[in-house]
């Protein structure tokens, strides 16, 4: 069946792996940066920026960590709907996936943070108790460092776990070329599918929406979720991009394949909106205060104008300029647009996280701007860390049984 | 008509072109593109499903569809959204639970539904229209063969009407692509015409589906005598009856559906439309004045007597005297604004008709009549239920409370009199409340000043009758029975009362050992 | 040619790189249109006379309960203050429900390559269209005065002088059902032009032949006309796969906008479509496993196709069962005492049997999903859907009935009591549903002969190219 396959690069170009401890000092240095930038600029209350130094971290993990989220998930169900189409593809979803455990090391500045001190930097609930609503001090049961600690654990556990699964025995038939394996994986998927959405659904409430302790909405997990495939798919359809461009596996990621990733995210970018319009349709609707008041928050101080370039850059005009057949399957068009879905995504995180600082932080420019060195410094790293888990492992399952069938189907 | 025929059937059959006939797709694929490498265009294939690659193998160029789909779909969301502005911000605005009357979240399911609806339709459409269907005659159906088109043969089309096209020249080309059969395709020589048969029946039927709804226009438009035609109740029949009807099968023997009351009693929960406590008026008394009394109770034994008013022990009512009240200076000049100087707002004792009027039975009626203020109000009319609201009511008012006076009931009063009246008749009862103040101010011509207290038509009436404006209004004031109780207004009444003794005082109403100062 | 495996193929059974055949037992295209065609064309089995006897005298019911309804007055139900929403509402949301399965196969299936649902979409669809009408017939009657329900179009009306209330989620409703049942519709009917086409052409009397021609609108089968009609139906697929999410989330928005208790919540929308899409695949099964008994389908309908609908109802039987997770959750998270006394009041509340009865239905049940021997003994299959529905049915009378059960007066509380009414028009509404089901099988094409064909000629393709690589 190998010889079906056709002779490609399948490894990464020996300059990109050479840059890895570039992109991890620059990335180092610019989180740093970031840090120094809000210190500065709220000169008069350190607090303050301490705050929005910590808010801007969670905001860039929670970007990164995103692609790493989705690629998994992506990977999980592949194998479950046995898909063919995406076997040339979905090794650079599991190295994306595999690097999780070291996302759970960088989060630990936060989880650090959250057991051994008691400052409210980022969550009310681990700061004193008597500056919080009654609403608030009536979650510490559930809201509170330890049960916070072990619940971050539990959620990490979870991924990292499928996500090693799925690496290493994908790795494993890179060798064997068992096709048991696939077998095996596929009958997986579905327990470990369950688990990741119980994970993925906590973790959103736990690490995000707790930022505003007040606040809830049943919806939130499905929204990160949405996000999180879209930036996946559009972190693929760049990564494939680059490598071809760099003449890597050329021949085994077909125009097919970008029209089928282009596909996929379009189809999330309206997932996205659907779910994100749901959410402000049914508060908005409602008008009752304490659901209200993540909105107000969000309508006011500039951060307006976040919203509203969130509707026209995160769906109306991708949405617009990829509803076309021709659009999808041009590779170079299709990695701008999903360059593009890249910088919506940062928005939307940024629009998540960032207004809930405090209850009057406008959106401004020393803030959008430290909040944007946070943000190379964190897609440093995150490419360091893909460069590094990538290495020489190659970045297509070449023994997959299912990739004759990938390289051989057509859209229709 | 029967001419054309005949000299189309004269002509030999028109053919249309060569047809071969294919076992499996792949085949038909190497024919199609063996005559599309041929130099033929106006070639077709038959298969029973999309033979994948059959489009580039005939050279069929990809379809404008979806253009059709973008623009109808957009169409309707600018219908959608443009509609639903118009007709609730534009046409018919009106607010609905707090939402502004463009409300573009609400707006926007309405909006997708709307773009889905348009572009799908568009589509089946387009498509249906772009392939030239329904077409129930189509020459390739005259052969028998062609049956199996739709189950599992294939078949490949050249047409006549192709620029290259030469019979024998197609004809052998498709001999040489291993077809089942090749076959020209001869005009039919069934008659294409519809039956007569049928037409009649698809125009009668076509007919017959117009008459309910024209008897329903008909219907609709005549007029007629006849009751109307109840296809749907909607609630026109009920159990309950109706008035000025006659009782179909009235359980009473009169056949009334409405009896008078029964002598001697009150209907449940009617009890205040009898009791003089609630009336400020005697009823019963009102009635042989031939009063117009509003009465649903008959009071032929003439024995109701209010229960409510509780007499207190002693028989009379509180003495002013009891109550203590501080004059720092003594009333010497009258011209100046007298005001009592006491440590309420306004002294209890000053008041009470009981005083002036003293040992006077709490609840005794009177049938003094209270004369009206403009005399030639027309005489009551006995049988009109109710009394137009200028009109000055021949009443049998009561002259006493009904109940103790006493200060609770005066302090109660003093609240009730300035949470309900005092913003249009002032907190001295002049009739220049902070309303009227404000309407004077702003000059309006169509506002009248409350009327004063002090004036002499209101110091004289009597206190059922102050009771029952309280109660009811008059003019232009409303009644306040319903946001105040009995007690409440009888409270008002006796603060009232007071109000217009302390305006009025005497020096002689100072009670002993107290003074009067005199505000400059 | 186009003959398929060999029938001794157990294809649920997974060779990785390799598509299992989706039909099984040598068939030929020929075969195929005989065995759908032939249902149509030959005297119905016993047990079809035995399902319309039942069938139709319930629909006969149902009309004449409908009738009484009009001509009395919806007095006639159970519904009473506070329960205004009671059984006609969860009727409603049942059948809409239902009717999502339908589209999803046909639609969104279809845009994931899923093959396997050539065999089902159309018995699914028509489902939905049958589904969507038992659907729409309790909200029309439900409006009170039935007669001017046309009232809810957006129409110039020189009576009223104007106009519908667009800000109410139930008009939203009305849009949403009225272009879902349209587009179903149309797409169902446009899927099944090239079958009536082969209806036609196999027909032996000049009446029959003239029915079908016309129903079919003359199709060939032109090269020309396959490629614009793929095009149509891609598009049509597109377009209904946000079209199914946002019926249901329409229906979920005319609960969850309020602000009662166990109504308002976000993660209504795509909870509901989760619900809809498990409740319509249970109702597939439900249908398809008499069906393919009966009519001998069974080398179309094979057990590859139940298996992976099994799987299907596992999944979105598992999400439904996370968001019920997430709403108990979020109800005490919200710290609103009202939302989590609510849920509270669900579980062990008056009505904890239905919401017992709608968890051990729906959460639970799907799970035995996970053994094999469900998915492949289509005895037990079928009785997990049976429990599939009755707790789909059971989720949507906790939503609507506890939560007016238990508003914010307590001195209006109440315990919601169905009428003889109401059970009737319910099994009425089955009545009406499965005798438009018994007259398309009857009539109508219950496979999509020419999407079978169509993957027939994939798969042999692709066997073919396998064959041509390995050597």
């Amino acid at each position: 069946m190998a010889a079906n396959i056709p002779n490609d690069n399948i490894t990464l170009p020996a300059s990109w792996r050479g840059r890895a401890p570039v992109f991890v000092a620059v990335g180092a240095i610019a989180v740093l940066l970031s840090l120094g930038i809000f210190y500065f600029t709220n000169t008069e209350k350190a607090e303050l920026g301490f705050r929005t130094f910590f808010h801007s971290y969670l905001a860039n993990f929670i970007y990164c960590l995103s692609f790493c989220l989705g690629a998994l998930f992506f990977v999980m169900v592949s194998h479950l709907a046995r898909a063919g189409w995406s076997a040339s593809i979905r090794r650079i979803a599991e190295l994306y996936a595999y690097t999780i455990p070291w996302w759970a090391l960088l989060f630990l500045p936060i989880l650090a943070m959250v057991l051994f001190t008691p400052s409210d930097a980022l969550y009310a609930w681990n700061g004193n108790v008597d500056n919080l609503t009654h609403v608030v001090q009536e979650k510490l049961v559930y809201l509170n460092p330890i049960f916070f600690s072990l619940r971050t654990a539990v959620y990490f556990a979870v991924f990292i776990i499928a996500a090693s699964v799925y690496f290493k025995m994908s790795r494993k038939q890179d060798d064997t070329g068992d096709t048991e394996i696939t077998l095996k994986l596929q009958r997986w998927a579905g327990p470990f599918i369950m688990l990741f959405a119980l994970a993925l659904n906590f973790a959103s409430f736990d690490w995000m929406m707790s930022t505003d302790a007040g606040w809830f909405s049943t919806m939130y997990g499905v929204y990160l979720f949405a996000a999180s495939m879209l930036s996946f798919f559009a972190v693929m359809i760049v990564t494939c991009y680059l490598l071809q461009r760099n003449g890597r596996i050329e021949s085994l990621v077909t125009t097919e394949h970008y029209h089928d990733m282009s596909k996929f995210q379009f189809g999330f970018i309206v997932f996205w909106a659907y779910i994100a319009f749901s959410q402000f349709m049914l508060y908005w609707y409602g008008n009752i205060p304490e659901e209200t008041l993540w909105y107000k928050y969000r309508m006011n101080n500039n951060w307006q104008w976040l919203g509203l370039a969130l509707i026209v850059f995160h769906f109306a005009i991708p949405f617009l300029g990829t509803v076309s057949r021709h659009v999808r399957r041009n590779r170079g068009v299709m990695a701008g647009w999903a360059g593009l879905l890249l910088v919506a995504h940062w928005l939307d995180m940024t629009f998540l996280i960032m207004p809930n600082v405090s209850e009057n932080t406008p959106m401004s420019v020393p803030l959008l701007f430290g909040h944007l060195i946070c943000w190379i410094g964190m897609v440093s790293l995150f490419i360091a860390l893909f460069l590094w888990r990538v290495g020489d492992t190659p970045v297509v399952a070449v023994k997959d049984p299912w990739l004759p069938d990938a390289l051989a189907y057509h859209n229709v | 008509m029967s001419e054309h025929k005949v000299e189309k059937k004269a002509k030999p059959p028109r053919a249309f072109g060569w047809m071969a006939e294919y076992e499996d797709e792949n085949k038909l694929l190497d024919a199609a593109r063996k005559v599309r490498d041929s130099g033929y265009t106006r070639t077709d294939a038959f298969t029973p499903f999309p033979v994948h690659g059959i489009d580039e193998a005939l050279g069929i160029k990809p379809t404008v569809l979806p253009w059709f789909t973008l623009f109808a779909g957009m169409t309707g969301t600018i219908v959608a959204i443009t509609m639903q502005i118009w007709m609730n911000a534009v046409d018919y605005p009106y607010i609905i639970s707090g939402k502004p009357y463009i409300s573009l979240p609400a707006f926007i399911p309405v909006a997708f539904e709307l773009t889905v609806l348009f572009a799908a339709f568009t589509t089946v459409f387009a498509m249906l229209g772009l392939n030239g269907l329904p077409k129930f005659s189509n020459p390739v159906f005259s052969n028998p063969k062609f049956d199996r088109s739709t189950d599992d043969r294939f078949f490949l089309w050249v047409d006549s009407r192709d620029k290259y096209f030469n019979s024998d020249k197609v004809k052998n080309l498709l001999s040489d692509t291993s077809p089942l059969s090749v076959e020209e395709v001869r005009e039919d020589e069934s008659p294409t015409e519809i039956p007569r048969s049928l037409i009649t029946v698809i125009l009668t039927l076509i007919l017959l589906t117009l008459v309910p709804g024209a008897i329903v226009l008909n219907i609709r438009t005549a007029k007629s005598n006849s009751p109307r035609l109840h296809v749907f109740f909607d609630m026109d029949f009920q159990p309950s009856l109706k008035t000025q009807t006659p009782a179909v099968a009235s359980i009473f023997p009169n056949g009334r559906v409405q009896q008078p009351p029964v002598p001697g009693t009150v209907a449940r929960g009617e009890l205040e439309f009898a009791d003089p406590y609630y009336l400020g008026y005697d009823p019963a008394a009102t009635a042989s004045l031939g009063g117009s009394s509003v009465n649903l109770v008959s009071f032929q034994d003439g024995d109701k007597t209010p229960t409510r008013a509780a007499v207190p022990d002693d028989g009379q009512p509180p003495s002013p005297a009891d109550q203590p009240a501080t004059t720092d200076a003594p009333a010497e000049t009258p011209a100046e604004e007298k005001i009592v100087q006491e440590t309420g707002p306004a002294a209890p004792a000053q008041e009470s008709t009981a005083a002036q009027e003293p040992a006077a039975p709490v609840a005794e009626v009177t049938a003094q009549v209270e004369e009206p203020a403009s005399a030639d109000e027309a005489a009551p009319v006995a049988d009109l239920p109710t009394v137009p609201a200028n009109a000055e009511p021949n009443y049998a008012w009561l002259t006493e409370f009904p109940l103790p006076t006493d200060e609770a009931l005066f302090d109660l009063g003093r609240r009730k009199f300035e949470q309900n009246c005092a913003v249009c008749h002032g907190f001295s009862g002049y009739g220049d409340g902070l309303v009227s103040r404000r309407a004077e101010a702003l000059a309006q011509g169509y506002w009248l000043q409350p009327t004063s207290l002090h004036a002499a038509a209101v110091q004289q009436q009597p206190v059922g009758r102050l009771y029952y404006t309280v109660t009811n209004g008059k003019g232009k004031m409303g009644g306040y029975g319903a946001s105040l109780n009995p007690k409440e207004r009888w409270a008002v009444v006796l603060y009232v009362r007071g109000l217009q003794r302390s305006q009025n005082a005497q020096d002689s109403d100072v009670p002993p050992g107290m003074t009067v100062t005199t505000q400059k | 040619m186009a003959s398929i495996a060999s029938p001794a193929v157990d294809n649920t059974i997974d060779t990785p790189g390799r598509r299992t055949p989706l039909i099984t037992g040598n068939q030929t295209y020929s075969s195929v249109t005989h065995m759908v065609a032939r249902i149509s064309e030959e005297a119905q089995p016993a047990i079809w006379w035995i399902a319309f006897c039942i069938a139709f005298p319930l629909l006969l019911m149902f009309g004449a309960l409908i009738g009484y309804l009009i001509l009395t007055g919806v007095g006639v139900w159970g519904n009473m203050s506070p329960v205004f929403w009671g059984w006609p509402i969860v009727n409603f949301v049942f059948w809409v429900g239902i009717g999502h399965a339908g589209t999803l196969i046909s639609a969104i299936l279809f845009l994931f390559r899923q093959n396997w649902r050539t065999s089902i979409n159309r018995a699914a669809e028509a489902m939905t269209i049958f589904a969507v009408i038992c659907a729409g017939t309790f909200p029309g009657i439900h409006v009170g005065r039935a007669w001017l329900a046309f009232w809810l179009t957006p129409y110039p009306s020189l009576n009223l002088w104007m106009w519908p209330q667009f800000r109410s989620p139930l008009l939203w409703d009305v849009f949403a059902v009225g272009t879902y049942a349209s587009v179903s519709l149309v797409f169902w009917y446009m899927g099944m032009i090239p079958d009536l086409a082969t209806f036609r052409d196999r027909s032996k009397s000049k009446w029959r032949r003239m029915i079908y021609g016309i129903l079919c609108l003359g199709w060939s089968g032109s090269s020309r006309h396959w490629m614009r009609y793929e095009k149509a139906y891609a598009i049509l697929a597109a377009l209904a796969t946000p079209l199914v999410l946002s019926v249901h989330t329409v229906v979920s928005f005319d609960f969850a906008v309020s602000q009662l208790p166990g109504w308002h919540t976000t993660i209504f929308p795509p909870y509901f479509v989760a619900g809809a899409i498990f409740s319509g695949f249970g109702m597939v099964l439900t249908l398809l496993i008499p069906v393919r008994a009966i009519y001998n389908l069974k080398d179309l309908i094979t057990p590859r196709h139940l298996d992976n609908m099994c799987k299907i109802i596992l999944a979105t039987g598992s999400m439904v069962g996370l968001a019920y997770t997430t709403e108990f959750f979020m109800a005490w998270y919200s710290q609103n005492p009202y939302e989590f006394f609510t849920f509270w009041n669900r579980a062990f509340g008056p009505y904890w049997w239905a919401y017992w009865a709608m968890f051990l239905c729906n959460v639970i049940s799907p799970q035995l999903f996970w053994f094999r021997t469900f998915r492949t003994n289509t005895v037990l299959m079928w009785i997990v859907t049976i429990f599939v529905n009755i707790g789909m049915w059971f989720e949507r009378f906790v939503i609507t009935v506890t939560s007016l059960s238990r508003d914010f007066l307590p001195s209006s509380w109440g315990y919601f009591q169905p009428t003889w009414v109401d059970i009737g028009m319910l099994v009425g509404s089955f009545g009406l549903f499965t005798t438009l089901f018994l007259l398309f099988c009857r009539y109508l094409p219950i496979v999509a002969i020419s999407e079978v064909k169509g993957v027939m000629s994939q798969h042999a393709h692709a066997e073919h190219r396998l064959a041509h690589g390995k050597h």
